[in-house]
């Protein structure tokens, strides 16, 4: 996945591919608390998911994800990530 | 009064006996193989033994003093001679036994290594919350490598486990050992805790050696009654039979062993008791023969007691039965009201309501009690306030009774009229399969209900049956009433708008009345008055002279608010009216104006069931659903009323076409018939034009068919255009009541094409269908076309052709209820735990946040408008807001919405401004605006606890049964082979790694895309092309001379697919030379090759790669939106968008896993959502359904990070709960599994409260008291 092939393109220009950013160490804790989740309640997303390797993910990170949405126009999802 | 106290099951702990425990819950040890005696006595220390409880109605048990109903039965157990392995834990044993030490049971790993991995799982298990499965695994694959052990360096040998229960010890000098059960409980002994917690074991609750049993319990005689046969004759239980075999060779071993019987017989026996054992507890286990009844049948034991749909998980504890419910036949009854139910007085007569006696109903209640149960209102029991329950059966002066009724008694009285009933019928594959009806009591045996209910529970008339409930506390009544009433569940929560409506002759009714020529004398206008109990002003008649008439229109207007506004079009007229001041001859512009039907027909497009943005819905949303509710129930006695006045039928002779359409029909089919022997003649001569793309017998075919088709088409339009509004069954069509065109065209014109799995009929005989034509006749006629209407007749092999289509519609119908049932199933499984929690979020049971908001924007699609929140067009037209001059400026309204930002969506705020700024509001009307479309947005929020994983896997499988199972080839010749329908969704759900017709869709860069020869250029070089397919057919040579392999290359295939000799010329193959002499490939193995090796080089040449992507069939240029696309059969989504000319940012695959390894789990995620949604709107002019409920499914899908099946290989099977995934597959396995790990279920999901019995933490059942007592918090 991901590392055996050179991706020649940004892969966040391909429309089915949502912004991906990491958060801050105070936006995690923020984001915690505000929803009384541990990080691994999160949904999540491995480190060699195109994407997160793309932003230079490392597990133990969670990112913001915005995504484009038919219902709200624009949504936002955080997932953690995890090893694998 | 009693006080109810309970106690809620918090868990469920899973584990191993210890030989210990068995004996101490045991109360006798059972060494007799027998039951009773002569005197039917249980035998003291045999199987049936009074101490493990009692059979029998009035004895008591020996142990606990209990009779049958209150004692809960006692453990016994039986001393094994021997150990002997438990099936179940094999391969637990087994595993064990490889990766722990032979003589010091230390785990493999040497210490270092272990202290490296405690701290690893530690830190997992921080992080992570639980360790996963796959640190354990990779634990034991460390300990797996080493071959001597790293503490007390003893070598270990191979050890190999012949299935079921023997295990062998490979020596290393070559001698092969078996290992008896005592040595694998010796050595399972040694290993120590800690290295057993390493390996995901839990020794506290599981040690691995009480995995091999010394001490058997024996289940209590509840577990395994006996029966008494009508003769006389007792029965045992299966579970018995085998203990009874257990027993006799355990106590025939035990004498061996005493008596000192050679080792020989011994084991033997030893054998025989593993045998016995390990059938006793799963009767199926593969590698021995199962366990028989004398009769021959296998024997019905532990496992196969739990599992399966016959199993105690799913028939007993995820299903239940239960009292005060009813089942008989259903008829229609249109003068109920929709929230009504008639049941039959003598089912009223033995269902009951408990009510308690209070100082207002006492004189009523004393009457119910006189009455007693046979007298209709009557009464069945009276509980006394001391908690005595007495039948009034029993009682001889009921009289009396009555008389010492007071305040506190509770008296179970008939049911009646208004009390509350939940109504259901199977299969429940929606929630509105049940709902809350209130009870009218009627004469006759069968349950009666409106005919506008019969769309949600799927219901007819010809013989279904169907069930009601009689909810029995004050708790479940009153939610039966505020959530379950028929009125709440018109709007449908799989898309948004009504699910229940009128239906069939109600619609043909409303046509006919609200037609322009109808006019109503006084008579049939009060008539009509009367049925809907109208009680107002009386509408001045629209004619005054010579006699009072009014218009349809006026009746129906009655029904309607007066302040109700509404354009919308008809289903009679075809053409798309978009202006309410547009004239239609077919009064297809439907206009009311301030609650008067002013133009237009009322039809299904107005008034129907499962229909979106009608002029009944818009009742539904502005009125809410109580007077939606009143409206359809004077609506449907007025249509009804209506059309048993007028008379409405239809006879044969209006499916008589004129001679004239005749005469053009078959002129069309002889047309047809020429083209198509023009076509075969074509074929034959070899100068038939091919299909890109396909086979020339395939392109005769699809051109054929292509061509019957059309034919068959424009004789139903010559139908349908000969018969007028004048035939009823035109009516009924064009209104939408019953039927298609495509009915009325079988029935008048001809039946078209007959045909069997897509094709035309082929099977049968030898290159023909049926014995009556020649062979390999390619004609309409001989392969199943039908120019016989049903009004005509069929001829004989008409008929038979028809009778083969026929069978195959039931033979679909039957496999596809099949498919999607199961499909439904794994939906709930794996959504069932989800539910919306009071801070919006959706979590599963387990606290982990699928989505942040439902659906993105909180918004419940059953309290949503068709899938919005707000109607903003309809609520500026209901605030009846006009422009202004002075609009605010952009940064005035930009700051106005501003405030509003956190409490709307993106979506809401982009919209109201543009809609502001286009109807030029003023501030303070944009203010006013923005304040209501808050308010309706707020009220279309998900409430906390809603079940939404339920509703979506329901939204998902119910139209499961309606989508078409096979692929349906278009007769157009473009279309391409997509699965699509049930198929093409079970694909989905899945998660295949490869969908069974891979395609691509290729967008290109703005260098290629206008141009159709440079897109051509780039679809040329997509496709994968090997040395087959430009090898001449055949020409290939094995020169054994020269050692060498030549193929012959076909210059045109060559020209077809693009490929230069350039390309031929860079080949290259592994350990060969290959020249290109311009005709001839010729490939020269570098070192030389007998006949075989040059066979294989022949192979490999032909599969050598010349150009284009791996996994790319075949390509297509079309031209979609103004721009050259490419349509590629086949893909390879990571290849392809690097090939130069291709646009990697718009090109799209639905292969979904090559989308989740290229661009990541959230595009999957996004894929997911977009192939479903393709799949639900490619179906015959579409299913309606929700986005929410596809994005719930692929949020859960792609939750963990990568893709998960919808089934037990994924969502469900990843559940933290064993209850839960036993209840669903593999039941023994997950349970096995579970007591092993000693996993506690805490019984936090659906499915696992429902098989403890209580109520689930979901909806209602999630609220819950949060508080602290100040008591206990000072503490």
């Amino acid at each position: 996945m991901g590392s055996s092939q050179k991706i020649r393109f940004d892969i966040f220009k391909h429309e089915l591919v949502p912004k991906h950013s990491i958060l801050s160490k105070d936006e995690v804790e923020d984001l915690l608390r505000r929803y009384h989740v541990k990080k691994y309640q999160l949904a999540k997303i491995m480190a060699r998911d195109p994407a997160a390797v793309a932003i230079g993910a490392k597990p133990g990170d969670v990112l913001r994800i915005v995504r484009r949405s038919p219902t709200a126009g624009l949504a936002v999802f955080y997932r953690f990530v995890v090893e694998g | 009064m009693m006080l109810e106290t309970y106690k809620r099951i918090a868990g469920i702990k899973f584990g191993l006996l210890s030989p210990h425990e068995i004996r101490k819950m045991s109360v006798v040890e059972i060494r007799t193989p027998d039951t009773y005696d002569e005197d039917g006595v249980p035998i003291p220390s045999g199987l049936m033994d009074g101490r493990l409880g009692t059979l029998e109605p009035r004895q008591r048990c020996a142990t606990c003093g209990n009779t049958a109903a209150m004692c809960p039965g006692h453990f016994g157990h039986i001393e094994l001679a021997v150990p002997i392995v438990h099936v179940g834990f094999v391969k637990y044993i087994y595993e064990l036994l490889t990766i722990t030490c032979r003589e010091c049971g230390r785990l493999l790993i040497p210490s270092d290594k272990i202290e490296k991995l405690k701290e690893k799982m530690e830190e997992l298990k921080k992080s992570l919350g639980e360790v996963p499965k796959r640190f354990f695994d990779s634990v034991k694959s460390e300990a797996k490598k080493r071959s001597e052990c790293p503490y007390c360096g003893s070598p270990q040998y191979r050890i190999e486990l012949m299935k079921p229960t023997t295990f062998y010890e490979h020596q290393r000098e070559g001698g092969v050992i078996r290992l008896d059960a005592g040595t694998i409980r010796s050595r399972l002994e040694r290993i120590p805790d800690d290295d057993l917690r390493l390996l995901g074991y839990d020794p506290s609750s599981a040690r691995p050696e009480w995995a091999i049993l010394q001490v058997l319990p024996v289940p209590p005689v509840y577990v395994r009654p006996s029966i008494t046969l009508e003769t006389g004759i007792r029965s045992e239980d299966d579970l018995t039979h085998k203990l009874v075999d257990i027993i006799r060779i355990n106590e025939r071993l035990k004498e061996a062993i005493a008596s000192g019987a050679p080792t020989l017989i011994r084991e033997e026996l030893s054998d025989l008791l593993q045998y016995h054992v390990t059938t006793y507890i799963d009767n199926e286990a593969p590698g021995i023969p199962p366990s028989r009844h004398r009769s021959g049948r296998a024997l019905k034991t532990l496992s196969q007691r739990l599992k399966g749909k016959e199993g105690r998980f799913r028939l007993n504890l995820t299903g239940k039965r239960v009292d005060f419910s009813a089942r008989t036949v259903i008829s229609p009854d249109p003068n109920l009201d929709i929230n009504e139910v008639g049941v039959p007085i003598d089912i009223a007569k033995r269902l009951t309501v408990s009510e308690k006696v209070t100082v207002w109903n006492l004189e009523e209640m004393k009457k119910l009690v006189i009455n007693g149960p046979d007298v209709y209102p009557g009464a069945l029991y009276v509980t006394r306030p001391d908690g005595r329950k007495i039948r009034l059966d029993f009682v001889a002066d009921r009289k009396k009774l009555a008389e010492s009724l007071e305040p506190g008694y509770i008296v179970e009285r008939h049911i009646r009229d208004g009390d509350i009933a939940l109504f259901n019928r199977q299969p429940s594959l929606h929630r509105i399969s049940i709902m809350a009806h209130r009870i009218k009591v009627l004469p006759y045996k069968t349950f009666r209900l409106h005919l506008a209910v019969c769309i949600p529970y799927n219901a007819d008339f010809d013989g279904d049956e169907m069930n009601l409930h009689i909810p029995q506390s004050e708790e479940a009544r009153s939610e039966a009433r505020l959530l379950m009433q028929v009125q709440d569940q018109i709007i449908s929560p799989r898309y948004g708008a009504p699910i229940i409506g009128s239906t069939r002759d109600f619609l043909t009714a409303a046509y006919l009345l609200t037609r322009k020529d109808t006019y109503l004398d006084k008579r049939e206008f009060f008539t009509l008055l009367a049925a809907i109990d109208y009680d107002g002003e009386i509408p001045p008649p629209a004619i005054k002279e010579p006699e009072p008439l009014w218009t349809g229109k006026q009746v129906f207007s009655l029904l309607l608010p007066e302040d109700f506004n509404y354009f919308g079009r008809a289903t009679v007229c075809k053409h798309k009216h978009t202006s309410p001041d547009e004239e239609c001859p077919l009064e297809g512009v439907v206009v009311v104006r301030n609650g008067q039907l002013v133009k237009g027909v009322i039809d299904k497009n107005s008034i129907g069931a499962e229909r979106a943005e009608t002029l009944y819905h818009r009742i539904v949303r502005d009125y809410g659903t109580g007077f939606a509710a009143t409206f359809l129930n004077k609506l449907c006695r007025l249509l009804n009323t209506f059309i048993t006045m007028r008379g409405f039928s239809f006879s044969l002779d209006e499916l008589n076409l004129p001679e004239k359409a005749k005469e053009s029909i078959a002129q069309i089919l002889r047309e047809a018939e020429e083209r198509v022997q023009k076509l075969i003649e074509e074929y034959n001569r070899g100068t038939l034009r091919r299909i890109p793309g396909r086979t020339l017998e395939e392109s005769l075919e699809l051109l054929i068919m292509n061509e019957l088709s059309k034919a068959r088409e424009r004789c139903d339009e010559v139908a349908s255009t000969s018969l007028t509004m004048s035939n009823q069954g035109i009516i009924m069509v064009r209104c939408g009541a019953r039927g298609s065109e495509l009915n009325i065209g079988h029935m008048t014109a001809c039946l078209g094409q007959q045909s069997v799995r897509g094709r035309r009929v082929v099977c049968g005989y030898l290159d023909r269908a049926l014995p009556h034509f020649k062979w390999g006749d390619q004609s309409p006629k001989a392969r199943g076309f039908i120019e016989s209407s049903f009004y005509k007749g069929l001829s004989p092999i008409e008929f038979f052709f028809h009778s083969m289509a026929g069978r195959e519609g039931l033979v679909d119908t039957a496999v596809r209820t099949q498919q999607s049932g199961y499909m439904q199933r794994r939906l709930i499984h794996a959504l069932e735990y989800l539910r919306v929690e009071y801070d919006g979020t959706v979590r599963t049971t387990d606290g982990e946040v699928v989505q942040l908001r439902y659906g993105e924007d909180g918004v419940d699609p059953s309290k949503s408008d068709h899938g919005k929140a707000v109607n903003l067009q309809r609520l500026l037209e209901r605030m009846s807001l006009k422009g202004c001059e002075t609009p605010p400026t952009p940064e005035e309204l930009d700051e106005l919405l501003e405030k509003y930002r956190l409490r709307l969506t993106p979506y809401y705020i982009s919209e109201l401004r543009r809609l502001i700024i286009d109807k030029r509001l003023s501030l303070e009307d944009a203010r006013k605006l923005i304040e209501a479309t808050v308010v309706e947005f707020e009220n279309s929020q998900v409430d906390p606890g809603e079940a939404v994983g339920v509703v979506t896997a329901q939204s998902i499988g119910e139209p499961g049964t309606q989508m078409t199972l096979r692929v349906f080839h278009f007769a157009g010749v473009r279309e391409r082979d997509v699965t699509l329908g049930l198929p093409r969704l079970i694909e989905i759900v899945d998660a295949r790694k490869k969908p069974s017709t891979p395609i691509m869709t290729v967008k290109l860069d703005e260098e290629h895309r206008f141009d159709r020869d440079k897109a051509l250029a780039v679809a040329q070089s997509l496709v994968h092309t090997a040395i087959r397919d430009i090898a001449a057919k055949g020409e290939y040579e094995i020169d054994l001379d020269n050692g060498v392999v030549r193929v012959k290359i076909d210059r045109v295939a060559m020209k077809n697919r693009g490929v230069t000799d350039e390309d031929l010329e860079r080949l290259t193959l592994p350990n060969t030379t290959i020249e290109f002499t311009g005709d001839e490939i010729v490939v020269k193995p570098k070192s030389a090759m007998d006949l075989p090796g040059l066979k294989k080089l022949v192979d490999k040449t032909m599969k050598l790669h010349v150009k284009g992507v791996p996994g790319i069939k075949r390509v297509q240029v079309v031209e979609e939106g103004g721009e050259w696309i490419i349509q590629v059969d086949g893909s390879n989504f990571s290849k392809v968008i690097q090939v130069p000319g291709v646009d990697p940012t718009r090109t799209m695959t639905n292969n979904l896993y090559e989308i989740y390894e290229t661009l990541g789990i959230e595009a999957a995620r996004n894929a997911i959502i977009k192939e479903a949604k393709e799949v639900f709107e490619g179906i015959g002019g579409g299913l309606d359904l929700d986005i929410r409920h596809l994005m719930l499914v692929a949020d859960i899908m792609t939750l963990t990070g990568r893709i998960r099946q919808v089934g037990r290989h994924g969502v469900t099977g990843e559940k933290s709960s064993p209850l839960a995934r036993a209840a669903f597959e593999i039941t023994v396995s997950n349970i096995v599994d579970a007591a092993v790990k000693g996993i506690m279920d805490e019984l936090k999901g659906v499915t696992e409260n429902i098989i403890a019995g209580q109520d689930m933490k979901v909806g209602t059942g999630m609220v819950d008291i949060y508080m602290t007592p100040s008591s206990s918090r000072e503490r």
